[in-house]
């Protein structure tokens, strides 16, 4: 870090190659979408050279880092949102001549995932974020800079809605591919 | 649904690997920031001077518009160059409708005002 601070540029590039794949797939987790995902990494790792002085090591540096992507990946969403469906259209009667059950399950599988994107942006961020760090609230809560409190609450009525979207029975996919 | 379908199918996320350039299209865009220039800093020295004047006039004028007008409210009545000065300004706002830019700009104030708390009721 020193060596990045002292104007050693090349240095920089280990933390590049050490937080690259976190921090493209938690970008990918926001938008489904690849190249997205690597041009919201790139201007990530960006700003953290930008702002690498100010990195105090009171915490980790993934923390930082990842508090850092987060507030960025958020702002570029709400910026130029994904193309989502409202929660209402994500689920469908299911299909009693399903037989083939790996199938079904895949199906419902993306079919959540699809939820997630119709929620409202406070909860899809905080389950994004949850599930991105393994179900750990302590650092969602660091990552979104929100009081863990708040996390929970979001954490509950995120998943309370979905649930209650899903509960009717597993579902069948109706929105396209290029919607997610 | 419960609570373990959901975390069990919402932690089973697949990962997927940066394409093989990312790394050097990173340093690439790093090199780049650190080559360019410093962006130019805002000249707040020079600015603050002309701020800090701007500021004393507009402080003499409310002074000196309630010292005439408290002075006007008394036996002595308002002095004649204020008064006409006031019609002028009174004639300047009716002939370009200042009323109506007024009303036009309170209105697309609550309007940009309602539309940005219903964005954030929405988030």
């Amino acid at each position: 870090m020193e060596k990045i601070l002292a104007g050693d540029i090349s240095a920089f590039e280990g933390i590049v190659r050490r937080w690259q794949s976190p921090l493209v797939n938690l970008a990918y987790r926001f938008c489904r979408d690849q190249a997205r995902a690597e041009e919201m990494a790139q201007e990530a790792f960006l700003r953290a050279y930008r702002s690498l002085d100010r990195w105090r090591g009171e915490s980790a540096f993934s923390t930082w880092l990842f508090a850092l992507a987060t507030n960025l990946y958020c702002s570029e969403l709400r910026r130029i949102p994904v193309r989502t469906v409202p929660l209402d259209d994500v689920v469908e009667p299911r299909d009693p001549r399903a037989i083939d059950r790996g199938l079904e399950e895949e199906d419902r599988d993306r079919s959540v995932r699809r939820a997630v994107f119709s929620l409202p942006a406070k909860y899809r961020e905080a389950l994004i974020l949850y599930y991105f760090h393994d179900l750990d609230v302590v650092s969602t809560a660091r990552s979104l800079n929100l009081p863990e409190g708040t996390v929970k609450a979001r954490l509950s009525r995120g998943r309370d809605m979905l649930r209650s979207k899903l509960s009717s029975g597993w579902v069948v996919p109706r929105i396209t591919k290029e919607a997610l | 649904m419960k609570h373990n379908d959901l975390d069990r199918i919402l932690s089973t996320e697949q990962e997927i690997i940066p394409s093989s350039g990312f790394a050097a299209s990173v340093m690439d865009a790093v090199r780049r920031e650190a080559e360019a220039p410093p962006p130019i800093p805002f000249p707040w020295k020079r600015a603050l001077l002309g701020l800090s004047a701007a500021c004393l006039a507009l402080a003499w004028v409310f002074v000196a518009s309630f010292t005439q007008i408290s002075q006007g409210t008394g036996d002595q009545p308002l002095p004649p160059w204020y008064l006409s000065a006031l019609d002028l300004v009174l004639a300047v706002c009716k002939n370009a409708g200042a009323t109506w830019i007024i009303l036009a700009l309170v209105l697309s104030l609550a309007s940009v005002k309602l539309s940005m708390r219903f964005a954030s009721a929405e988030h």
